[in-house]
Formats: C-alpha cells, sequence, structure tokens
C-alpha cells in the first residue's frame, strides 16, 4: 500500500466498497501515515458534509397522482388489443383478482360455510343503452368505465362495472372452489374468510400454488390466527422444501406474535443442523427481545453437536 | 452452495439488487413473488403490473425527484419510465431483478433530461411543484430541523446550498453515479449494471465525481 493507491481508493472505503483484505491494507496504512490518515479523515467528513441534504421523499399526493395518470394511460395502453368480450371465466377473473386490490375492494365475501362460498362477483363493461336497458341500481354500480356521445343520434354509452351476488358450491377438489377458496385466503376485510379458507386449503399443500398461498399468508397476514394455519400446513414440507423452511425462519425472526414464533420454533426442530436455521437460532439466543424465545433458541442450540 | 444461493438461483438469478433492506432470505422471497406478478402480467394482466408498479414506484419517483428537482418532470418521468416497462415486459427475461431493470429505465431517461437541462447551473437546487411554487431544498432541509440549534441550521443551510451548486456542475453520468451511491446506496456492482456499464467503470466515474465535488466544496470553504 503506497500514497497514491490509498487516496485512489478512500472513496470506495468511506462508502463500504473495498474487499477485506485491500480495507485492511488501507487500515494499517492510515495507522501509519499521518498525511493518509488526513485524507480518511476528510473523505469521512465529506460524506457526513454531503448528508447534510436529506432525501427528499415525494409527497404523498405527488405519488397518488402519478399513480392515478398511470393507471389512466396503461387503461388506453392496453385498448389498443382491444376489450376481450366479457364471457365470465372464473379462473381468470381470480387471476385478475387475486393482484388487485383495487378490485379486491369491491369484492365482499359475506358468507362461507361448509364449502359453500358466497361472494359478489364484478362484472365489465356492461353497456346501456337508454332505453333499451332496465335501469341499474345505483347500489350495484362498482364503477364507471366511460361515457361517449353520438352527437348524430343522441345516444349516450356507459360502460360500467357492477357487482352481482353469486355462490358456488362443490368439494374441495373442485377446481372452482380451489380458485375461491386461493382468493379469500387474500381476501383483506375479513380475518374470519381468511383462517378458514387457509385452513382448508391447509390440508392440500402437496399442491405448489397452495403452498405458495401458505407461505404469503405466513409472512404477510395481519392476522395471527390466519399465520398459525398457514404454519400448521406448512409444517410438513419444512425439510423437503427450502422455500418453506425459510418462510418459517422468517417468521420465526420477524414475526411479532410470540406464538406464531414459538410453533415456527417447533417446527424447525427436524431441520436445526441446517446452517441457516442454526444461525437464525444463534441471533436469537443472543439478541432477541422474548426471553422465552431467547432460551428455547439456546435450548436447541445446545442439543446440536458442535461445529468441528 | 449455500441456502439462499438455492432459492435465488431458482428464480434464475443470483444478483442482489434489491433496495430493500433486511435479510437474504426475504430479499429471495420477494424476487420469488416479483417472479409470479411479471409472468402474470407478461400475460396481460394489468392488476398483476399495477401491483409491480407499487413496490417499486416510490423508489422511483424519489430518485427522479432529486434529480430532476422539479415535480412535474419527476412524474413525467416515472410515466414515461413505467409506461415503456409496461410496453416492453415482454423482453424482460428474469437475467436481472425487476428493480435493476425498471431503474435501468429510469436512470436513462433522467440522464437525457439532465443532457437536456443544462441550465440553472449556476443555482441552488430548487424543486418545482406543481402550483408553480419553487420549493427549495434547502427550505427542507431547514423545516426538518426547525426545532433544533438555529446556529447549526444556519450552516447547514449554507452547507446544503454549497452541495447544491457543486451537485448540479457535475456531468449528467457523475451526477447519476453518486446519486445512486450516495443518497440511494446502491453497491457500485448493481450501479454499473443498471447504467449498462462496468464496475470498474462506475467506480472511475465515482471516484471522478467525489473529486470534484471535494474540490468545490474546499474551494467554497475558503
Ligand atoms: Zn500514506
Amino acid at each position: 500500500m503506497n500514497c497514491e493507491l490509498f487516496k485512489q481508493n478512500v472513496i470506495l472505503l468511506v462508502y463500504e466498497e473495498l474487499a477485506d483484505d485491500m480495507l485492511f491494507e488501507m487500515r494499517q496504512h492510515a495507522g501509519r501515515c499521518a498525511a493518509c490518515h488526513q485524507e480518511l479523515e476528510s473523505a469521512q467528513q465529506f460524506r457526513s458534509d454531503v448528508s447534510a441534504i436529506p432525501m427528499v421523499e415525494p409527497a404523498p399526493n405527488l405519488l397518488a397522482a402519478s399513480r392515478l395518470r398511470l393507471q389512466e394511460a396503461l387503461e388506453t395502453a392496453e385498448q389498443h388489443h382491444g376489450w376481450r368480450a366479457w364471457v365470465f371465466d372464473p379462473v381468470d377473473w381470480l387471476r385478475q383478482l387475486r393482484f388487485s386490490p383495487a378490485l379486491a375492494a369491491v369484492i365482499l365475501i359475506v358468507g362461507f360455510a361448509g364449502g359453500v362460498l358466497t361472494a359478489f362477483r364484478v362484472s365489465h363493461p356492461a353497456t346501456i343503452d337508454p332505453g333499451t336497458i332496465d335501469s341499474p341500481a345505483e347500489a350495484s354500480i362498482a364503477g364507471i368505465r366511460g361515457i361517449t356521445q353520438d352527437p348524430s343520434t343522441n345516444t349516450i354509452q356507459i360502460s360500467y362495472d357492477k357487482l352481482q351476488q353469486a355462490s358456488t358450491r362443490g368439494s374441495i377438489d373442485n377446481p372452482d372452489i380451489e380458485k375461491l377458496l386461493l382468493y379469500a385466503a387474500h381476501a383483506q376485510q375479513n380475518p374470519g374468510v381468511r383462517v378458514e379458507s387457509v385452513s382448508i386449503l391447509s390440508r392440500k399443500c402437496h399442491d405448489t400454488q397452495i403452498r405458495e398461498t401458505m407461505m404469503r399468508a405466513l409472512l404477510d397476514d395481519r392476522n395471527p390466527g390466519v399465520r398459525l394455519q398457514a404454519l400448521d400446513g406448512l409444517e410438513e414440507y419444512v425439510k423437503e422444501d427450502i422455500q418453506v423452511r425459510n418462510a418459517v425462519i422468517q417468521a420465526l425472526l420477524n414475526d411479532s406474535n410470540p406464538g406464531v414464533r414459538t410453533e415456527a420454533i417447533r417446527l424447525l426442530q427436524p431441520v436445526k443442523a441446517d446452517s441457516m436455521v442454526r444461525s437464525a437460532f444463534e441471533r436469537l439466543a443472543r439478541q432477541d427481545n422474548n426471553e422465552y424465545i431467547r432460551s428455547e433458541s439456546e435450548r436447541t442450540l445446545n442439543s446440536l453437536p458442535p461445529i468441528d | 452452495m449455500s441456502v439462499v444461493q438455492n432459492v435465488v438461483g431458482a428464480t434464475g438469478s443470483t444478483a442482489d439488487t434489491s433496495p430493500f433492506r433486511g435479510n437474504m432470505v426475504s430479499q429471495a422471497l420477494r424476487r420469488v413473488d416479483d417472479n409470479v406478478l411479471i409472468r402474470e402480467a407478461q400475460r396481460g394482466n394489468r392488476a398483476a403490473f399495477e401491483e409491480l408498479v407499487r413496490q417499486y414506484d416510490h423508489a422511483v419517483l424519489r430518485l427522479a425527484l432529486r434529480l430532476t428537482a422539479s415535480e412535474q418532470d419527476a412524474q413525467d418521468i416515472y410515466q414515461e419510465a413505467f409506461l415503456k416497462a409496461y410496453r416492453n415486459l415482454v423482453s424482460f427475461r428474469f437475467e436481472c431483478s425487476f428493480y435493476t431493470w425498471i431503474y435501468r429505465i429510469v436512470t436513462n431517461l433522467c440522464l437525457d433530461h439532465l443532457r437536456k437541462k443544462n441550465v440553472r447551473k449556476e443555482d441552488a437546487p430548487v424543486t418545482t411543484m406543481q402550483d408553480g411554487t419553487e420549493l427549495s431544498l434547502l427550505d427542507q432541509v431547514a423545516d426538518d430541523r426547525a426545532h433544533s440549534n438555529p446556529e447549526r441550521d444556519l450552516m447547514r443551510r449554507e452547507l446544503g446550498h454549497k452541495i447544491g451548486i457543486a451537485l448540479n456542475r457535475l456531468t449528467a453520468r457523475e451526477r447519476m453515479v453518486f446519486e445512486l451511491k450516495h443518497y440511494q446506496g446502491l453497491k457500485l456492482r448493481t450501479i454499473g449494471e443498471m447504467l449498462n456499464t462496468t464496475e470498474e467503470t462506475a467506480k472511475n466515474t465515482l471516484f471522478r465525481a467525489t473529486q470534484k465535488l471535494r474540490g468545490a466544496l474546499a474551494e467554497m470553504r475558503e
């Protein structure tokens, strides 16, 4: 290490971009060389000076306005292909719903018992031709998509989405029931519905899509009851499916509910020798706020053979 | 091969470029989630695309706002970037993360913008609000620290002003690399990937940018 090389790399040191060996050499050099020590301090001062301008966060309404404008543009971007004639296709419909919290907001799942699911569905776009169609009840209109006027005939065309109640009945192996259950597992409103659907689906975790839904529920659902149900379904896949294992580790490390975490500890016992699991327990044994979790982690670690 | 690499490898890439803090596991899971959404969006599912947008658009808008210092321009870049992404999504091949991909589009648009806009070089960075009023970044510095020591505030303000001027004197590329490194905290490897260049080139650009900035600040301190 010489002074020239030090000077060239000092910014990388300050911005934590150096490999360990280089870092070590530079620190050694700065310890011996007063000029480079000074250079290091000046570079560190520079980084802190520049931080005097804080990150400007975009105003929430700027973000909201940008999203709205984009959504509008996306709608016309899609119009190049034209609206496909709307036919009720539950698979496609569910696929749309699964990813659309905005749409999901108008879908209210109102009842759920014994394999029967009652739901409102959104159908779109419907077209009113004044005089030819009965007037739609206001309460069933989910939103107006567009209004066009034909000046020559004075006809107004309004495209709108409307809510319709529908229900489906069938066994758990019925694909439509499965799709609805998958949707219900993501539904925002009613935690009771989510617990119920996750609990039914947890019997079918051999299906990878369902397993994925369980992982999402475990990591994202706000209700600890739902998360516990998800853990229950995932239990027998902790050994064979590495993604499941990682999701359970995640829950163990970050879940806000001690019950969920305790359950995660239990699930991970058969794979406690796995290096990732072991390091999770090490971290918890060292620094977790919850005394029980700390001591359980410690106990798990002590039951492991030492690393040689 | 580690467990994490297994997970990431299964989804097509090992580049670690997520903007989100947190451990590797959650990054890997996020990647899996993103890939599901991308595949859906590639099949024409707009809701899936909008979900992707919601995950990244805050960071995109923030970057555009910092680089353009104008709400209007930032919004235009936001709009253009995501529309471009939507139209070209079929060409996304899962070789990098979606984050890197969308940032590549955004940084290109911002570079164009910075190159065109060579005016106001001597001005302090000013954010133009949509109603036409101008909000200086420095006012924001002061606002943030309204309750602390006034004398220190004044110094910070002055320093912020100088930094704003110095930043405006950088070339578009230097500004971009510095922005991504200092303010967005990205790794040089990722920055290189985003700017379609090597890590080595990104390193050199960062070096030049910081040399200029340090020089400018020292000069102003005298
Ligand atoms: Zn030296």
